[in-house]
């Protein structure tokens, strides 16, 4: 790829982010219900631990899991389920017909819901923290912030790959995009951890197929558990070889399914 | 309006519901689909329950039962206010057929019930499926043994505090419905954030006692607190449990409820044609 059109792409990038943002912070009396709602929502599994008398680092797992699943949220509902939206609005004829990569457009709304739900995330983590009053054993926060970062790095690659099935289907890539939400979260155990021995061993395999697991997982030794990098090197190379893979599968996706789309008349479709 | 005409536009409401429900999948996927969401969060749930017991050292099974009839029970609620949610925005901006269903001489408010009814109808198969696959899963895979006495279930006692509960549940749908011909951009995070304050304080995964003191009195305002106890005691027959005295506060809880969602849903309407909302565009 010539400089110019790095450039060119990255241009187009950082406009779709602008979008992005000013989109979602526009309404900022929405910020409070954003930050209030998902930590009561968490409350009530906090609530159930306690009706059996789980020690207090599991409301702290709890925390950390609803945390992590506003992006989840973010990937599927404003990334990967965008292209449909995009299509039902008329903008992805706009984007398929400009001189950029469909993974410049990917890009920018990939680091503008970032930002968006960091914003509403560390609210809800800090907030939760404090009501609940989770102990938190955190000796090194940049193993924490390390496998944060690969984790949604996997997260946003998997939502890239996706956007492509979205790019085609009407109403059956808005119910993929629900059915994306529970089964994922008990799988990658967003409110409890799959290593424990009470998990069966097939419900186990299924969840090392989700980066979720691995960052959750990984997040909550560091965090709450206050162990370090060498207990936790395996997460971090399994996040490594999941951003490795999804990404230029997303990219062969997005072409594929792009070219699909042209042949089958599908990119303009609406009201299916 | 006269009753047939009622029942027929409810009649259609439904269909039409169904059709755009179901027409986007062959009825195998589609009832896959209705299964997964549902029995995904009661597995959430359950394991919660398990691994959290299972650190304590002590598994009760009773409490599991709570967990399992309010978990399950509580589809209802999801159901109805996701459908009636969506509903002004899918045929406002979606398919830009409101206008046209607010011109006809049939009622408006008998379409949206048609509608919430049909989700009734797939919340009761999503409940049946769930309980069924729950106890598998749970009572003979996990080996928890749910103190449930299928054959002793108290019908009458269900089906009155399912029927009350429902209409309640509507009656919620309705403010929903006000607030969406209202605004245009909520309609995601209404049946949300509605859905998880209920879920929280109507004391559906734990025990209600477990709120602080305000929390409590709040739970106790809400008529969802009392058709869980309603739904759990037709099963459970948990002693020390007052029927008559639960029904009262579930029936008069949704009175107001009623009254509150209607005139609620009367005013955002007058107000929606007096602005031009009725036929408000969102760029789709």
């Amino acid at each position: 790829m010539k400089r110019d059109e790095v450039l060119h792409n990255l241009k187009a990038a950082y406009a779709r982010l602008w979008v992005r943002i000013k989109g979602g912070n526009r309404e900022p009396e929405w910020l409070a219900a954003e930050v209030v709602m998902p930590v009561i929502t968490l409350s009530a599994y906090i609530f159930l631990y306690k009706m059996v008398n789980a020690p207090s680092e599991y409301a702290g797992f709890v925390i950390i899991g609803g945390t992590m699943m506003a992006f989840w949220s973010n990937v599927l509902w404003n990334m990967s389920a965008q292209f449909y939206w995009e299509k039902e609005i008329g903008n992805l004829e706009v984007y398929l017909v400009a001189p950029i990569s469909r993974m410049a457009i990917l890009l920018g709304m990939a680091l503008g819901g970032f930002v968006n739900t960091a914003l509403r995330a560390s609210a809800v983590f800090i907030a939760g923290i404090l009501i609940f009053q989770v102990p938190m054993v955190l000796h090194e926060p940049l193993t924490a912030f390390l496998i944060f970062f690969l984790t949604i790095g996997a997260l946003y690659a998997l939502g890239m790959m996706f956007a492509s099935l979205f790019m085609l289907y009407g109403r059956e890539a808005w119910h993929t995009a629900n059915l994306l939400q529970e089964p994922i979260q008990f799988l990658s155990g967003t409110y409890f951890p799959t290593t424990s021995q009470v998990v069966p061993q097939l419900v186990q395999l299924l969840s090392s197929l989700i980066p979720l697991t691995f960052g959750l997982d990984g997040i909550r030794r560091v965090a709450i558990l206050g162990q370090g990098i060498t207990d936790v090197w395996l997460h971090i190379i399994a996040l490594a070889i999941f951003i490795l893979v999804l990404l230029p599968l997303a990219r062969l996706a997005l072409r594929y399914m792009e070219n699909l789309g042209k042949k089958e008349g599908r990119l303009t479709l609406r009201w299916q | 309006m006269a009753i047939t005409a009622v029942l027929r536009t409810i009649k259609q409401a439904v269909w039409i519901g169904w059709k755009v429900e179901t027409n986007w999948a062959d009825p195998l996927v589609f009832a896959i689909y209705y299964l997964i969401r549902p029995i995904a969060g009661l597995l959430i749930v359950g394991f919660i329950f398990l691994i959290g017991s299972f650190v304590s050292g002590i598994v009760d099974p009773g409490l599991f039962a709570f967990l399992f009839i309010g978990n399950n029970f509580f589809i209802y609620v999801t159901q109805i206010m996701i459908m009636m949610s969506m509903l002004i925005h899918e045929d406002r901006a979606h398919y830009e057929v409101l206008k046209h269903i607010y011109l006809t001489p049939g009622s408006l408010q008998w379409y949206i019930v048609g509608r919430a009814l049909n989700g009734v109808m797939n919340a009761s198969v999503s409940l049946v499926l769930t309980l069924g696959l729950g106890v598998l899963i749970f009572q003979f895979g996990m080996g928890i043994p749910i103190p449930l006495n299928w054959l002793g279930i108290d019908l009458g006692l269900l089906a009155v505090g399912l029927l009350v509960g429902i209409v309640c549940f509507m009656a919620i749908g309705f403010i929903l419905c006000g607030i969406n011909i209202m605004t245009s951009k909520v309609q995601f995070m209404l049946p949300e954030y509605i859905g998880g304050i209920l879920y929280l304080f109507g004391g559906v995964v734990f025990l209600p006692e477990l709120l602080p003191w305000w929390g409590q009195h709040f739970s106790n305002a809400l008529p969802i607190t009392y058709f869980l106890r309603i739904m759990r005691f037709s099963f459970l027959h948990n002693t020390g449990f007052d029927v008559h005295v639960n029904l009262v506060y579930l029936a008069a809880t949704t009175v107001i409820t009623v009254i509150v969602g209607l005139a609620f849903f009367r005013v955002a309407m007058f107000k929606a044609r007096r602005d031009g909302l009725i036929d408000k565009k969102e760029e789709y």
